[in-house]
């Protein structure tokens, strides 16, 4: 299992699902913030629950269906920056246009052509993580390809749509989301089946990420981008891998996926040289009386029940090793968890948990398995076990035919787990509140590749390769472009904004505070010769430990010489001066229209209390 | 294959150098194509210059792909209590209609049962369609139809009515059947403020929250919706107080200058009362269903322009929503004045909805009573107009029968910290 495998002798085929947030200045069916919150922060709270409907074609999606099975209370935690609509309690607003704009931007990028006329549809989800129950989804292009070292990979497909709302909490009663994130603009990009390595689907999602990165436009940090992707071999079957965190996971992803379809491709040939059969479940109870083992006491205790499954032919392989550290019997319990049991117990890791050498026998007996067979357990509530021992025996009759098509969840360590069925068009269907739109992406620029910007900050600013290449690919590069243009010079600006933010971060000032607010005044000071470059670190230190402050006053308390007073008087005798007129009419009644005027410039560098005294001075000297 | 495609075919699109394959869609307009791709997603391609070739006719019935193929079979049960659902179309009972785009009402009450399996094993129910309208299409000639129909069915033995209807005008037919009828058993309006057709809609917890107040003791008629944004809670409204405050939340329905008669748990489904109702039995049943419909309601605003009193010249009826204690334009007094001459009965609410009028306060106020204009004491503007249809038609004494509370529309004492009717 840990050995390579030939992935072209295999047939991978594998696919990719990016979504990306967009730093948009409102959500896409609302005016409110894309500004994520903390749960303490929210301004109240409500609940509801969810119940699945039907396509417009008449049709129920597996997938929703079996989510709904559970009837759960979702918990939902509102802010004073999201409003009826993310509540469900307010028909959304028409499309973004600036997460419009952006999507076309990046269908340029990767060559795709916009649809005629975008259709905004509700692709059903009742795990609550939306507050309507759908997601509200449009296919904005089609038809686009990226290059990777192996060669083209197509872009099939890219949808803009809403982000979910952010799971806090999950108890027995039922799950807690954060209503900020719901309705952030996300695009979905989706690629064809065209990626035949591991290696080539982390590059394929690396240059995907690189374009998205280009536009300016994309939030960024932990959980602003998602990779889901789909694996299959040629005998296997097509797996859908969802929340894949980071770019780097993703050869590992795909690797193990490979891993496991191939195992459970030889499970099925052995079962078949076997004969192997999976058999109606039965109400095994009767041998755990006074078990010792803590898990199926406590069940029974509380009044439930043990139900078994005789798998035939399955003896040795329930335990066989699938992917690092989960066996065939995991892939029975994540379906046995599904129906809410606690888990499953399989004759292949049995005697073991309290259970005895001669209840497994009787185990056997009871279901009339022989040594070749193996036997799966659930012990829980008489009404779980029995829904849970069905879904681990349909689920094991699935070993059968091979790899069941599914969708998974990624797991830390790289493995994964069940999800749910694989989703289908049924969950589908028009979103009639959102009139549909027609893109025009005459009037779309097309952005700059960070590439492009690589070379260009070396050519133009006399950037260092490495230092290019840090500011390009940062999160600050728009910033960095803004204060080049207004004059800003490139190489303080870049060293300001990489070198010396690291440093900072290393000694664990909290840079994270630090709005572009704020570097925009201390370069605006800088330059404006108010404060040394020196006294830049101190400074920007200064402003994250007090980010709701001023940075001039900041400067002036720490001694890092904001404006002096010689040089707001010269300021200040100026725009007197031009205004001597209206000073001899009116005296102080010219005071607030001219204090405007001093701040503007001396543009904010100079202490308001500071400026209103030496106006005050001056004009009662003309008075 | 040449064929001339229609909504349901498979087809394949080819316009510039994109092929679009999926199922043609209704919606299709002669400019654009409306398609639904493989993935369930729907594009818009212009027709020009696209070609468009058949791949196979009639993979759905478009037409009919809502409804169900089997009828719900529901078995009839002794120790449950018989509830009659009555449908008058609105968002609760609606479905997407996918030529127009927009949500309408297409279900009857069986379709409802299907709708919402959560009435399942709560009474048996019985079915009937009284009209398949949005509810700002209703007319009084349907308040009628609705009122006969609620007595033929207590008749026929239901325990209780809950009717179907849509939010926007549904206070006005409570009111009217809360004139019009004497009841033995609870009548409880519910619908929805989201539509049936997302998976968040409050259909389900308000129609299960109405069928338990018509098995409740209350024999009133009232409205059931949301009482706050969450699912845990519906909200008993006496029908003659109750407004819609808001567009679109869930909790848009409220009691007017009282609290809720009563409220519905929906965790452990308890009814709760918080104030006096009549019991179920206590009234024998009775219709008394004329209404004179010529009545209008004239909200006064400043510079209204005075010949909207000539619009109402031999009405038999004006509800005047008037501004504070009940005031309107001095100049506009003599035109009232001589409406009521010519025998029109004028009655004055105000437009501040909470509280009561009173034109003895100031001297417009006793000029309009000079006039003749009856004080609508602290009846909701719309309920106002609903009564006086009712009286105008069925009362000996309109006068009379404006100023005394016939269904809760008045209260005696303004006690609005206290449970209404």
């Amino acid at each position: 299992m840990t050995a390579a495998y030939d992935y072209e002798a295999l047939g991978l085929v594998a696919g990719l699902e990016i979504h990306q947030q967009l730093d948009t200045a409102t959500k896409l069916f609302c005016n409110c913030p894309t500004t994520l919150r903390e749960p303490e922060e929210a301004t109240h709270q409500f609940t509801r629950y969810l119940h699945p409907t039907r396509s417009e074609l008449g049709e129920l999606d597996d997938a929703a269906v079996e989510e709904s099975k559970v009837e759960r209370e979702f918990t939902y935690l509102a802010y004073d920056t999201t409003c009826l609509v993310e509540a469900d309690d307010e028909p959304p607003h028409r499309l973004d246009e600036e997460a419009l704009e952006t999507v076309l931007e990046i269908a340029q990028l990767m060559d795709m052509t916009p649809v005629d006329q975008a259709n905004v549809m509700r692709k059903i989800v009742v795990d609550g993580s939306n507050t309507s129950g759908f997601q509200r989804s449009t296919l904005v292009a089609t038809g686009g390809a990226i290059e990777t070292s192996d060669g083209p990979v197509s872009i099939e497909d890219m949808m803009l749509e809403e982000e979910s709302a952010q799971r806090v909490e999950e108890t027995d009663a039922g799950v807690t989301y954060s209503l900020d994130r719901l309705g952030i603009p996300l695009v979905e990009i989706g690629t064809g089946p065209d990626i035949r390595s591991p290696e080539q689907a982390q590059e394929a999602a690396e240059r995907i990420g690189m374009l998205l990165r280009s536009t300016g436009k994309v939030k960024r940090g932990l959980g602003t981008i998602r990779q889901d992707v789909n694996v299959s071999i040629a005998e296997g079957a097509r797996v859908e891998i969802k929340g894949v965190q980071s770019l780097d996971d993703i050869a590992d992803i795909v690797r193990t996926e490979v891993g496991r379809q191939a195992e459970l491709v030889e499970i099925q040939d052995e079962l078949e040289a076997r004969d192997g059969a999976v058999h109606e479940p039965r109400d095994v109870t009767g041998v755990f009386e006074g078990t010792d083992s803590g898990v199926i006491a406590g069940a029974l205790n509380d009044g439930g029940s043990v139900f078994g499954v005789r798998l035939e032919g399955f003896d040795g392989l329930v335990g066989r090793e699938i992917a690092p550290d989960r066996r065939l019997g995991t892939e029975l319990s994540d379906h046995a968890k599904r129906h809410g049991a606690g888990g499953i117990f399989h004759t292949d890791e049995l005697p073991a948990y309290g259970v005895t050498d001669d209840e497994v026998s009787s185990l056997r007996e009871a279901v009339d398995a022989s040594p070749d067979d193996a036997v799966a357990i659930v012990a829980a509530d008489s009404a779980v076990a029995s829904s849970a021992i069905e879904a681990v025996a349909e689920r094991a009759k699935t070993a059968l035919d091979g790899v069941p098509e599914e969708t998974r969840g990624a797991n830390q360590d790289g493995t994964t787990r069940y999800l749910r069925p694989l989703p289908g068009a049924a969950r589908m269907y028009p979103e009639t509140d959102v009139p549909p739109v027609e893109p025009d992406p005459s009037d779309v620029a097309v952005p700059e590749l960070l590439t492009e910007k690589v070379d260009r900050y070396q050519a133009d600013f006399d950037l260092d390769a490495g230092l290019a290449e840090q500011v390009a690919y940062g999160r600050r590069m728009p910033l960095f472009e803004s204060a080049v243009e207004d004059g800003i010079d490139p190489t303080f600006a870049a060293t300001t904004l990489e070198s010396t933010l690291t440093e900072l971060r290393r000694d664990d000032v909290p840079v994270e505070n630090l709005t572009r607010g704020h570097l925009e005044q201390v370069f605006g000071m800088a330059d404006g010769g108010d404060l040394a470059r020196e006294g830049v670190p101190d400074l920007l230190s200064a402003l994250a430990a007090e980010p709701d402050r001023d940075a001039a006053t900041v400067a002036e308390e720490a001694g890092l010489g904001s404006a002096a007073e010689d040089d707001v008087r010269e300021a200040v005798i100026e725009v007197v001066e031009r205004n001597e007129s209206q000073v001899e009419a009116e005296g102080m009644a010219a005071f607030s229209g001219l204090m405007g005027e001093c701040m503007g410039a001396l543009r904010g560098k100079a202490d308001g209390d500071l400026v209103s005294q030496i106006l005050r001075e001056e004009i009662q000297k003309r008075a | 294959m040449t064929q001339t495609p229609a909504p349901g075919d498979r087809v394949r699109v080819e316009r510039a150098d994109r092929t679009y394959e999926g199922v043609l869609l209704p919606s299709s307009t002669e400019r654009q194509l409306v398609i639904k791709l493989e993935g369930g997603y729907n594009v818009g391609i212009d027709r020009e210059p696209a070609t468009l070739e058949v791949l196979e006719t009639d993979v759905y019935d478009v037409e009919t792909a809502q409804a169900e193929d089997s009828a719900s079979e529901v078995e009839f049960d002794d120790s449950l209590p018989t509830i009659s659902l009555i449908s008058t179309g609105g968002t609760i009972a609606s479905t997407v209609d996918y030529r127009t785009g927009a949500v309408t009402a297409q279900f009857d009450a069986e379709d409802v049962l299907r709708a919402v399996p959560d009435l399942a094993g709560r009474a048996n129910y019985r079915g009937r369609v009284v009209a398949n309208i949005l509810s700002e299409n209703m007319e009084p000639s349907i308040w009628q139809d609705l009122a006969r129909a609620v007595a033929e069915e207590i008749e026929a033995g239901a325990d209780g009515v809950v009717v179907m209807h849509g939010t926007d005008t549904m206070q006005y037919s409570a009111s009217a059947l809360a004139f019009m009828l004497e009841t033995p058993v609870p009548i409880v309006f519910t619908g929805s403020q989201r539509s049936a057709d997302r998976p968040s809609s409050d259909n389900v917890m308000n129609a299960v929250s109405a069928v338990e107040a018509a098995k409740s003791d209350c024999a009133e008629v009232l409205v059931c919706m949301h009482a706050t944004e969450s699912d845990t809670t519906c909200a008993l409204h006496c029908g003659t107080r109750v407004r819609k405050n808001h567009t679109s939340r869930r909790d848009a329905f409220e009691t007017v200058g009282a609290q809720p008669l009563g409220t519905v748990d929906y965790d452990d489904e308890a009814v709760t009362f918080h104030g006096e109702y009549r019991e179920r039995g206590a009234a024998d049943l009775a219709v008394t269903d004329g209404l004179e419909e010529d009545v209008e309601l004239l909200k006064f605003t400043p510079g209204m322009d005075p010949a909207f009193l000539d619009v109402v010249e031999g009405s038999a009826g004006l509800i005047i929503e008037g501004t504070g204690l009940g005031h309107v334009h001095t100049d506009l007094i003599p035109k009232i004045e001589s409406l009521i001459h010519d025998g029109t009965t004028v009655v004055m609410t105000s437009q501040c909805l909470e509280g009561r009028v009173c034109d003895r306060v100031y001297d417009t106020g006793r000029d309009l009573l000079e006039a003749g204009v009856i004080e609508g004491e602290d009846m909701l503007p719309g309920t106002a107009k609903v009564k006086l249809m009712w009286a105008l038609a069925n009362a000996d004494d309109t006068e009379e029968a404006i100023r005394t509370s016939l269904a809760g529309e008045i209260q005696e004492r303004s006690v609005p910290w206290t449970a209404g009717r």
